[in-house]
């Protein structure tokens, strides 16, 4: 396909990191539930619980707790592992769900309308000596669907999708 | 960042034509044939998205010269920041994870 590269491309982010830890080190954090919660959630936020079933097709279920002056409650997250290679790359699907890992519509957790239904991270794993290049592309949180929708030049799909987000 | 924002980007076309128009001006018969459509349907694409609020239309002596209007464009680059902020604090907080892991393991080591 000829189409030209704009900003509003499928991958709608791209963050690079290196990380002062050796890769062995950085993958595990990513990966052993036990050091998830020590670093992913937001500041002064606990992650009470923290569950991995760690193969391609996997489930997670992350749960968050805002601290109590900011009402204490849970927020969970789930998704599925789509691709693992140890030590390089780590991609999964995203999604604010229930306690069970069911996914949930954002706008009923009291999102705005266009917070996005699910997002899709690969996350990369590059030594550097003693020391880690990580590199995170998020997919899925800006135009993301309704540009590939238009890319199949399925238009009766983006007038559906349009009309539901402006229902929500 | 509002639907109809949205839902004029979604057509090939129409992302051609803010692409085009990020490098200035341009009426639209120019636009026609730059992405080499019939001036209809450029026209048409136009519209759409002057409705979503992405361009504007200056009339110059017999032509409509179009313009990118930034204002939308910040709205959605702001939308892309908060993700990208969400996500470095994310990996400052990985980054004195492994500080502290490191200091324990220091202390372990004694």
């Amino acid at each position: 396909m000829t189409d030209t590269q704009t900003n509003l491309q499928k991958e709608d982010l791209v963050i690079t990191r290196i990380l002062d830890a050796p890769i062995e080190m950085v993958w595990k954090a990513w990966t052993d539930p036990k050091q998830v919660i020590r670093w992913w959630g937001p500041k002064y936020y606990i992650s009470p619980t923290c569950e991995i079933d760690l193969r391609e097709g996997g489930k997670f279920i992350f749960c968050m707790r805002a601290p109590k002056d900011q009402g204490g409650q849970d927020s969970y997250t789930a998704g599925i592992y789509e691709k693992i290679v140890p030590m390089e790359r780590l991609e999964f699907t995203q999604s604010l769900s229930d306690k069970d890992g069911k996914k949930i519509d954002p706008a009923g957790a009291g999102m705005p309308p266009d917070f996005p239904k699910e997002m899709r991270m690969v996350i990369g794993f590059k030594a550097k000596g003693t020391m880690t290049e990580l590199t995170i592309t998020v997919y899925g949180f800006v135009a993301g669907q309704m540009y590939l929708y238009a890319l199949a030049g399925w238009q009766q799909s983006i007038d559906k999708l349009a009309e539901s987000l402006a229902k929500a | 960042m509002n639907t109809a924002f949205m839902t004029a980007l979604a057509e090939p076309n129409r992302m051609r034509i803010v692409e085009l128009l990020r490098d200035g001006p341009c009426p639209v018969g120019e636009i026609a044939v730059k992405l080499r459509i019939r001036q209809p349907q450029a026209s048409k694409h136009l519209r759409v998205l002057n409705d979503a609020g992405l361009v504007v239309v200056h009339p110059v002596a017999q032509q409509r010269i179009y313009q990118l209007q930034p204002k939308a464009f910040e709205e959605l680059d702001n939308w892309v920041e908060t993700f990208r902020r969400i996500w470095q604090t994310r990996l400052d907080n990985l980054d004195e994870y492994f500080q502290e892991l490191k200091e324990e393991q220091k202390r372990d080591n004694k």
